[in-house]
């Protein structure tokens, strides 16, 4: 094993320009196939972070008897396409306005609770069925109104946040997927041509391993350890690249989106983030490496 | 002593041209046999034959008891780990030094890296290379490359050593050098088959001479 490393090793710091274009390729590949996954882990971050808000809220009429909002709580409570329900009285809704207008006392200091309505707040599995909820909250005798919280931008353009958070989210997706799909196919290619001319440059040393008796496995084994080598380093560069571009940029990114948790705010989430894609590129890395010099010495051995 | 080859009967064809005509003989162990010929008489088929890179037409070839005729693929490389090959044209890995191209060999039959200085140190001082372990071939004389190759193919300790015309790229007094290392190597207990058209070398030697001549043993 070690011998077949070290001529590994041995024929990289022979033709180091060839290893340098394959290396530099895997690289810039696994460089934007990290971004890509960081831009599709933060549209999914930002969906989830609307599903999981208190998106509606049903005002309820002054006089509404306790148990038909009793009833309303459990029915929504117990609807599958609901979650997160929860009442809040007179007083808690005072409390609220009191916390919002903190900064200007005086603003609620003459309020007393019987001014704001009580209400039942809840959220939606997914935006999709917000638009049916609502509609059949609205047509309880006990609501008063239902308000669509405003970072949806209110109930007449909810259908089209919904549409485009969705369509954005699937852009990235399949997108993304194309730009590290063609990458992915350029560095196969790069690395299938690199090991052929390699072996092809080899062949006289191959053949005389081969007439010492030399196995198709102890021929094979330098080469596969060559590519493996441009893998693990290529994705290792890639993915160190895009993860400082990720740390200078993060503290401007989680800023600029505030509480919408695009990034782990905490860094052990974000550093194991980066940890989990840099082993999932490096499986990746292999993977193409060895079937590429795989299919690059069936090519040659063809040949010959 | 053994047959360690048994040639019976062995005919190659290449298309329309035979190369070997119902060749049939047998070497023992650690005879000293020379296979002569002029070009085309089908020297190095016979050699490659013995090494499985070839497979004959009619006939079997036994060596050490198995039948090279019917080898199955993945059963070449071990038979030939068994035989030391040298090579006319050498075939020296030029980018290795002396050390690194006899390690190779080596490597290739398994032999334990803690066992390889000993092992090449051994064989580099009985083909008098002791003093070139670390230099590139391209720093050697063709008699030294050959000695080399000859140190390569005698570190695995095989059961024969086989050479094609080692001498074919030497002049005379390097050729009988490299001859005279062979026949020292035989007188250790190796088999040597050596092929050669150089006469002067086989008269010198007077061993046993296994003479071809368009495909078939003349004597």
């Amino acid at each position: 094993m070690l011998n077949h490393i070290e001529t590994g090793l041995r024929n990289i710091r022979r033709s180091p320009f060839q290893a340098m274009a394959a290396i530099s390729v895997l690289a810039l590949t696994f460089f934007v196939t990290t971004l890509i996954a960081i831009l599709v882990y933060s549209s999914h971050q930002i969906i989830s972070y609307f599903e999981t808000r208190p998106q509606i809220i049903a005002f309820l009429k002054d006089e509404a008897p306790a148990e038909d909002v009793a009833d309303l709580i459990k029915n929504l409570s117990s609807n599958e396409k609901v979650k997160n329900v929860k009442f809040v009285t007179k007083e808690e809704a005072l409390e609220i306005y009191k916390n919002a207008t903190s900064d200007n006392p005086l603003l609620s200091e003459l309020l007393s609770p019987d001014i704001f309505p009580a209400s039942v707040e809840f959220s939606v599995n997914d935006l999709s069925y917000a638009k049916q909820v609502v509609g059949e909250v609205k047509g309880k005798e006990i609501v008063e109104s239902v308000g669509i919280t405003a970072s949806l931008g209110g109930e007449s353009t909810l259908g089209d946040v919904v549409d485009q958070l969705k369509s954005i989210t699937a852009n990235v997706r399949v997108g993304g997927a194309l730009i590290v799909f063609v990458l992915l196919t350029t560095s196969f290619m790069v690395l299938f041509v690199v090991i052929g001319l390699r072996i092809s440059i080899r062949r006289e040393e191959v053949e005389i391993l081969r007439l010492i008796g030399a196995t198709p496995g102890f021929i094979r084994m330098p080469v596969l350890f060559e590519a493996i080598f441009y893998g693990i380093l290529g994705v290792f560069i890639g993915w160190l690249s895009a993860s400082v571009v990720l740390m200078y940029l993060s503290p401007h990114i989680v800023s600029y989106f505030q509480e919408i948790p695009v990034l782990p705010k905490d860094p052990r989430y974000f550093f194991s983030l980066l940890g989990l894609l840099l082993l999932l590129e490096m499986i990746f890395g292999v993977v193409i490496a060895f079937v590429g010099s795989f299919l690059a010495l069936a090519r040659v051995s063809k040949k010959k | 002593m053994p047959a360690i080859v048994k040639f019976e009967n062995v005919t190659k064809k290449f298309g329309k041209i035979t190369a070997l005509n119902d060749v049939s003989f047998e070497i023992d162990e650690g005879e000293f046999v020379f296979l002569t010929g002029q070009s085309g008489a089908g020297k190095t088929t016979l050699l490659k034959i013995l090494i499985a890179d070839l497979k004959p037409t009619i006939g079997n070839v036994f060596f050490a008891g198995e039948n090279i005729a019917k080898i199955s693929k993945n059963k070449i490389p071990k038979h030939r780990q068994q035989i030391g090959y040298v090579f006319q044209d050498y075939k020296i890995l030029t980018e290795r030094t002396v050390r690194e191209n006899i390690e190779v060999a080596l490597a290739v039959v398994g032999i334990s890296r803690k066992d390889w200085k000993k092992r090449v140190d051994a064989v580099l001082e009985l083909v008098g290379l002791g003093d070139r372990s670390e230099l590139f071939p391209q720093q050697l004389s063709g008699g030294e490359i050959q000695r080399v190759s000859i140190a390569r193919a005698l570190v695995v300790n095989p059961k024969i050593l086989l050479a094609d015309e080692p001498t074919g790229n030497l002049d005379w007094e390097t050729a009988q050098n490299i001859v005279d290392l062979l026949s020292k190597i035989n007188k250790e207990g190796k088999t040597v088959l050596l092929a050669t058209h150089h006469e002067g070398i086989v008269e010198r030697l007077k061993k046993r001479t296994i003479r071809l001549r368009r495909g078939m043993i003349e004597k």
